[in-house]
């Protein structure tokens, strides 16, 4: 039951976010048909499962929402901005009380109140050019006659005759009365046809029509005489119902005319204090009466056909994938060494289809950044509502997928980013308006695919951000002296380092004590970069690089002395073989490639090995990373390899060069390298010596 | 043997909620998301569903459409339909009814009334 | 088996302990911590790590961290030989349980001692941090020391280092 709980529970979010996001394109497009069908169909299994779940108070809310678009969707009333923001409201509201649909806290239940009142005052406004009729009926307890014989062969069809005496019961107090036909002998008898027949009474709230509703199913075929015989409970009345004959199969069927008399019968008084007390009963229930069209599906509408799966068991999928294609290298390598043509061919199938495996299991744990990007389109609209601040969101690329667990770590990270713009990035209106810019500013979330990367932008067309000031904080701060000559883009660098802070004051918004060095370290703990675009007055452009997938990493293998690494492929621009004597001991420590000095750093010389035993030839792997290009020095390369990345575990978490480790075909591991941090490394080492 | 149950409903909670109280009732239950999907695990099963539940408000088919699409293929012709409603809806039962249904149920229901409903239907 | 009554009526309970050596000295660890006893395979080092970070081995497809335990005792690095062995135990770490492979000398034999039988550690003459041995077990003339292994080998004592070296290099940033 728990576990059905947290179901309904997801469902609902999930629900929550879908109206958001079709809320937000249709404060754009108000007159989209297909959104509007969307939001409504949307509450509607809100409002089915929030009833199943036993939140009636979930229910009831959720259905005056549903009336609401139910009439904008059947064109009655256009989708007023009043009524998006109460939606918006209702939402949020919403999202607290279905983890806790008793609505306990007193705060919820007064708010809670009054959002249904404003609610319900939006339907009364829709219903004042409403040119739907609203039933009113009264809540009076009435007494019916049903009669119901029902064709001899409605079993053939399906119908059950007994389900709808049950349900008609259902609508109120009943007294059923059964007949089996009387001249039924036990070989005529066929089980498929029925003999059986029903008078029932009934006390209830409802009109005829509900009751007539029942039979919609046999009508044609079957004898059916609903009659109102009484305004009030019947059943209640000792005088009437002792009057009444025995339940008796073969009795006496009742009729509109004898339950007439068996009325006639009660005293005068009696029948009128019933009466009354109906009249003290009385309540008004609106109730409309919903016609609903059956809508073809317009092809707009999402196509769903998909599992849940939980994201423990996809992570697990990977790592048995995971070993499976460490032991496929292992078997690989094997036969290689051993010739024998059936090995090798079993081997080359099984490589084959692990990779297959891999690249299936792999892409299923890809999510589309869509789902991230929706949870930013609210909070933009509210925190530009709070800052009077006129923003348009835009997101592109939704449909790029991405590692569920780069996506995760996303979140904080773009959060701050997307905060940054609106708080320190977008102007106010009148600032905008004095320089000549559109009064709404826009910020565009983007995402999109290159090579073996993924791409997110964060672009706003704010006021910039000053080079000129960054540098005259970054001297203050003693992060540059003054002589330093940076490039803007190093200069832009700087605002990632610790403790740089550009905001003037810290705001509700952004302040946060989050700073963009968090934002960098968050991205880089993903294997990701940054970097910043900017222009005064013109706006600020984020750009993250994220590497497809967290687990798999393509590499170079290369080797220094007995230990193997792996240095990711991305992060590769070239390698040349040199002799080692080139790598002369110059202080400098740069090399010539290309005609190009570049500084080095010899693994050898880093790692605290000997080089005693260093082969005569070196491989250089000329890294490059955002601006900075920086060549490594190895002993040899063995060629591109595959690697599964592993954890190296808690103890090596802080290890500078050492992201990761993978284990190669022959069980030994190799080492993958952070070519960030070697960058990093070699950076800090050429300012020390400069 | 178990008797095959169908469920199709677009509302993963309800399928989960009635799916659970029909299984621990003995019953094999086959889910289906919508329209299209719950036609098409019918088809997979050829003729060995004995019930059908559906709601009526589905993306991509919706359950008037399920109706309609199963009642046209003989082999399921007498197979039970119940349609799942929200509310009295009666023009919308009217349509299933004309397209083939058993009956309904409104929801919300309870368990006892759903295996009720149920065994009466297919015993 | 024995029943339960007899236990209680003893109140006397008998834990099984492996013991093994460092150098000439004799150390227990609780036998419900290990997992296993391994030969030493191939080793992969990780180039700039604390000494007493032995490097990382491949066990069955997992990454397994080892640790010198004689350096982190205070002795000299361990010398491979025919008896080295890699006992892998199961520690708690930050709330979660990690495994590692301890490198020792040489595994000797598991042993079942009443809990009678240990004795606190002396304070006096305490060549090791006290905080590591759990108590003392005499066996004929010798003393075997019992470890606590969460203590030896938590996180902490690395995570001391590292920030220690970290601050060091970014104050050597930050003098510039």
């Amino acid at each position: 039951m728990e576990n059905l709980h947290n179901i309904y529970l997801e469902e609902a979010e999930d629900l929550f976010s879908k109206i958001e996001e079709s809320l937000l394109l249709l404060e754009k497009a108000p007159d989209d048909s297909s959104l509007i069908a969307e939001v409504f169909r949307s509450m509607h299994t809100l409002k089915g499962s929030s009833s199943m779940y036993g939140s009636n108070k979930v229910a009831d809310f959720v259905h005056n929402l549903e009336t609401i678009y139910d009439r904008v969707r059947g064109r009655e009333i256009d989708l007023s901005q009043s009524i998006i923001d109460a939606t918006f409201k209702s939402l949020d509201h919403l999202k607290k009380i279905v983890q806790s649909p008793d609505i306990p806290d007193p705060i919820d239940a007064i708010y809670h109140e009054k959002l249904t009142a404003e609610i319900l005052g939006l339907l009364d406004e829709s219903e004042g050019t409403d040119k739907i009729t609203t039933q009113t009926h009264s809540a009076k307890r009435k007494t019916f006659l049903i009669s119901f014989t029902p064709d001899k062969d409605v079993f053939i069809n399906g119908t059950n005759p007994i389900l709808l005496i049950d349900e008609l019961t259902e609508l109120g107090t009943a007294q059923v009365f059964t007949y089996m036909e009387k001249s039924l002998s036990s070989k005529k008898y066929d089980p498929k046809k029925c003999y059986t027949s029903w008078d029932v009474l009934l006390v209830a709230d409802e009109d005829e029509n509900p009751i007539k509703d029942v039979f919609i199913f046999v009508e044609e075929t079957s004898k059916i005489s609903v009659d109102k015989v009484f305004d009030g409970n019947l059943l209640s009345l000792p005088e009437f119902t002792s009057q009444l004959p025995p339940v008796d199969l073969q009795g006496k069927r009742l009729t509109l005319a004898s339950v007439k008399k068996f009325i006639s019968k009660v005293p005068k008084e009696v029948l009128e204090s019933k009466e009354e007390e109906n009249e003290l009963m009385e309540i008004d229930v609106t109730e409309e009466v919903t016609v609903e069209e059956t809508q073809k599906s317009q092809g707009s509408e999402e196509s769903i056909t998909s599992i849940r799966v939980s994201s423990d068991k996809l992570d697990e999928l990977m790592n048995q994938v995971s070993e499976l294609v460490t032991t496929q290298a292992g078997l690989s390598m094997y036969s290689e060494n051993n010739f024998d043509p059936v090995l090798n061919a079993i081997a080359d199938n099984v490589e084959k289809l692990s990779r297959q495996l891999r690249d299936i299991a792999f892409e299923m744990t890809l999510i589309q950044i869509s789902n991230l990007f929706r949870r930013f389109n609210r909070v933009t609209r509210d925190i530009s509502n709070q800052l009077g601040k006129a923003v348009k969101f835009v997101t592109e690329g939704g449909e790029t997928e991405l590692d569920k667990k780069i996506i995760d770590s996303l979140a904080d990270p773009l959060m701050h980013l997307i905060r940054n713009s609106l708080d320190h990035g977008i102007e106010s209106r009148e600032e905008r308006i004095k320089n000549g810019k559109p009064e709404k500013g826009t910020i565009k979330l983007s995402s999109y695919y290159s090579g073996a990367k993924v791409y997110i932008q964060i672009e706003d067309d704010g006021r910039g951000i000053d080079a000129e000031k960054i540098r005259e904080k970054a001297i203050t701060n003693r992060l540059i002296s003054k002589d330093d000559k940076l490039s803007e883009k190093e200069i832009f660098d700087l605002i990632f380092v610790p403790g740089f802070s550009l905001a003037k004051s810290v705001t509700d918004i952004s302040g946060r004590g989050v700073g963009m060095d968090v934002v960098k370290k968050n991205i880089l703990d993903i294997r990701g970069d940054i970097s910043v675009e900017s222009k005064i007055g013109k706006g600020t452009k984020i750009t993250l690089g994220l590497p497809l997938t967290l687990s798999v990493i393509d590499g170079l293998l290369v080797k220094v002395q007995e230990t193997s690494f792996i240095v990711p492929l991305v992060d590769i621009k070239k390698c040349f073989e040199i002799r080692r004597d080139e790598l002369s001991n110059d202080f400098n420590e740069l090399i010539k490639l290309e005609d190009d000095k570049i500084p080095y750093l010899d693994l050898r010389k880093e790692f605290l090995i000997k080089n005693e035993d260093a082969p005569e030839k070196a491989s250089i792997i000329l890294l490059e990373n955002e601006n900075n290009r920086i060549a490594v020095c190895v002993d040899s390369i063995v060629g591109e390899y595959q690697a599964v990345l592993k954890p190296v575990g808690k103890y090596y978490r802080n290890q500078e060069f050492v992201s990761g480790a993978t284990i190669l075909g022959d069980g030994s591991i190799a080492l993958v390298l952070d070519a960030y941090k070697i960058i990093a490394r070699k950076i800090v080492k050429q300012k020390k010596s400069a | 043997m178990k008797k095959n149950i169908l469920i199709v409903d677009d509302s993963e909670s309800i399928r989960e909620l009635v799916g659970n109280s029909l299984e621990n009732a003995g019953y094999f239950v086959l889910k289906g998301i919508n329209g299209k999907d719950g036609v098409e695990v019918l088809r997979n099963f050829d003729d060995n569903v004995s019930l059908i539940i559906t709601d009526l408000f589905m993306p991509e088919m919706d359950g008037i459409d399920l109706i309609k699409e199963v009642r046209k293929d003989s082999i399921y012709k007498f197979v039970p339909i119940l349609m799942l409603t929200t509310e009295s809806q009666a023009e919308k039962k009217l349509e299933g009814k004309k397209a083939g249904a058993t009956g309904w149920m409104v929801k919300p229901f309870e368990e006892g009334k759903l295996l009720r409903i149920v065994k009466k239907v297919i015993g | 088996m024995r029943s339960i009554e007899e236990e209680q009526e003893h109140t006397e309970v008998v834990e099984s302990y492996l013991s093994f050596k460092l150098d000439d000295e004799f150390f227990a660890v609780d036998v419900k911590k290990v997992i296993e006893i391994l030969e030493v395979p191939g080793i992969t080092s990780i180039p700039l790590s604390p000494d007493y970070m032995a490097g990382i081995i491949n066990l069955r497809g997992k990454v397994l961290p080892l640790i010198d335990t004689k350096v982190k005792f205070g002795l000299d690095p361990i010398e491979f030989s025919v008896d080295t062995c890699i006992i892998v135990i199961e520690i708690e770490v930050e709330g979660e349980t990690l495994q590692i492979g301890t490198l020792v000398d040489s595994v000797l034999e598991v042993l079942d001692v009443p809990n009678s039988n240990i004795q606190p550690s002396p304070s006096i003459e305490a060549k090791y941090r006290l905080d590591f041995i759990r108590g003392m077990i005499r066996r004929d003339d010798d003393f075997i020391m019992l470890l606590n292994l969460d203590e030896v080998f938590s996180i902490q004592d690395v995570m001391y280092m590292q920030e220690a070296n970290e601050n060091m290099s970014s104050a050597e940033l930050t003098e510039k």
